[in-house]
């Protein structure tokens, strides 16, 4: 992990921050082609957050015996890579949000994640700057992911720090009535699994990815 | 264990998971869900995974999670002995005394080995 930021990466923060402030596109907009750059498409957890919202009885499962539900979309987190010893440790926490609650999962000691199901963590997730500051101003920075809860909202930061690792279980949004699991499993993206986003009807990360018309265009 | 083994997690870990390979190891639980905890402020001269922002910060026990030798001993490929572990939930405000008022309902949890808590 790299500790300091580079030159590139100061030059990519101060353009992005520029674009932002002049409306080319906003914070959200960044976040979602971030996602969409790092090729992640519907994993297991998404499957498993789907399959909850159809079936309670499956739900409560996960809530109570995360790495038995795991079975129930194809991941053994005994035996993840189908070969050899556990990758990891083998003690799943579902987060479940409501309407008032809503968690959002850091390791402000290394970077732990629930790899079995989540596939490797975003680069951002593994940065000082993110595990630092969450803890400490989770709405500023959830802010700058495009996200932004109003106060009657308990945001509950999870510090992955031992040997638990955690999924977020978002509220199905509004609009996905009569949705099939594979309609609801394909708009819980990484980034919601995470608690940095919340997922949305026509928001996920393996449509053509929307071409952004700048709302200044410049004169050539 | 007079060598540093880096393979006891592969051994004693396959088919079964860690840390479910350390099930039923650590006796009976000392602190129960509900119960308000302090964290307590012990010397860390070499390996931790205990923060330093919720030293001394007063929650209360949310979920009793597992048994587990303590990662101070686990760093050292000492696992003979085993602690219970338990996810703190803090008020927010308790933790940074300059966290907004406006969210007085933002809480924070994380993970404790038994020898960092006393019961308040």
């Amino acid at each position: 992990m790299v500790e300091e930021v580079s030159d590139f990466e100061a030059l990519e923060i101060a353009v992005r921050e520029l674009a932002i402030e002049k409306g080319l596109f906003t914070a959200e907009d960044h976040r979602r082609f971030t996602e969409f750059a790092e090729h992640i498409g519907p994993t297991p957890a998404a499957r498993m957050v789907a399959k909850a919202w159809l079936d309670p009885e499956y739900k409560k499962q996960c809530l109570t015996d995360a790495i038995k539900a795991s079975l129930a979309v194809g991941v053994d987190w005994l035996n993840p890579t189908g070969f050899g010893t556990p990758s990891d440790y083998t003690d799943l926490r579902v987060l479940e949000d409501t309407p008032t609650l809503h968690h959002v999962v850091v390791c402000t000691l290394c970077s732990c994640y629930p790899r079995p199901i989540l596939g490797f963590q975003p680069e951002w997730y593994r940065t000082p700057n993110y595990r630092r500051r969450l803890v400490r101003w989770p709405r500023p920075v959830l802010a700058e992911f495009g996200l932004q809860l109003p106060p009657e909202v308990e945001i509950r930061v999870e510090d992955s720090n031992q040997k638990c690792r955690f999924i977020v279980m978002p509220v199905r949004p509004a609009g996905t009535e009569g949705w099939t699991e594979d309609q609801l499993t394909e708009i819980v993206t990484r980034d919601c699994l995470i608690g940095v986003a919340l997922p949305k009807p026509g928001m996920t990360t393996n449509i053509p990815l929307p071409v952004h018309k700048p709302a200044k265009p410049g004169h050539h | 264990m007079s060598q540093h083994d880096r393979t006891h997690h592969a051994t004693i870990a396959t088919g079964k998971g860690d840390p479910q390979c350390f099930k039923g190891t650590a006796g009976p639980a000392k602190f129960k869900v509900g119960q308000t905890v302090r964290i307590k402020d012990l010397p860390d001269v070499f390996y931790t995974r205990c923060q330093v922002y919720t030293r001394g910060a007063v929650g209360e026990v949310a979920v009793v999670t597992h048994e587990s030798p303590a990662p101070e001993d686990e760093a050292w490929g000492h696992v003979d002995h085993s602690e219970w572990f338990y996810i703190v939930r803090f008020k927010q405000k308790d933790l940074w005394p300059e966290y907004p008022a406006a969210f007085a309902n933002d809480t924070l949890q994380t993970e404790f080995s038994e020898r960092w808590l006393e019961a308040v």
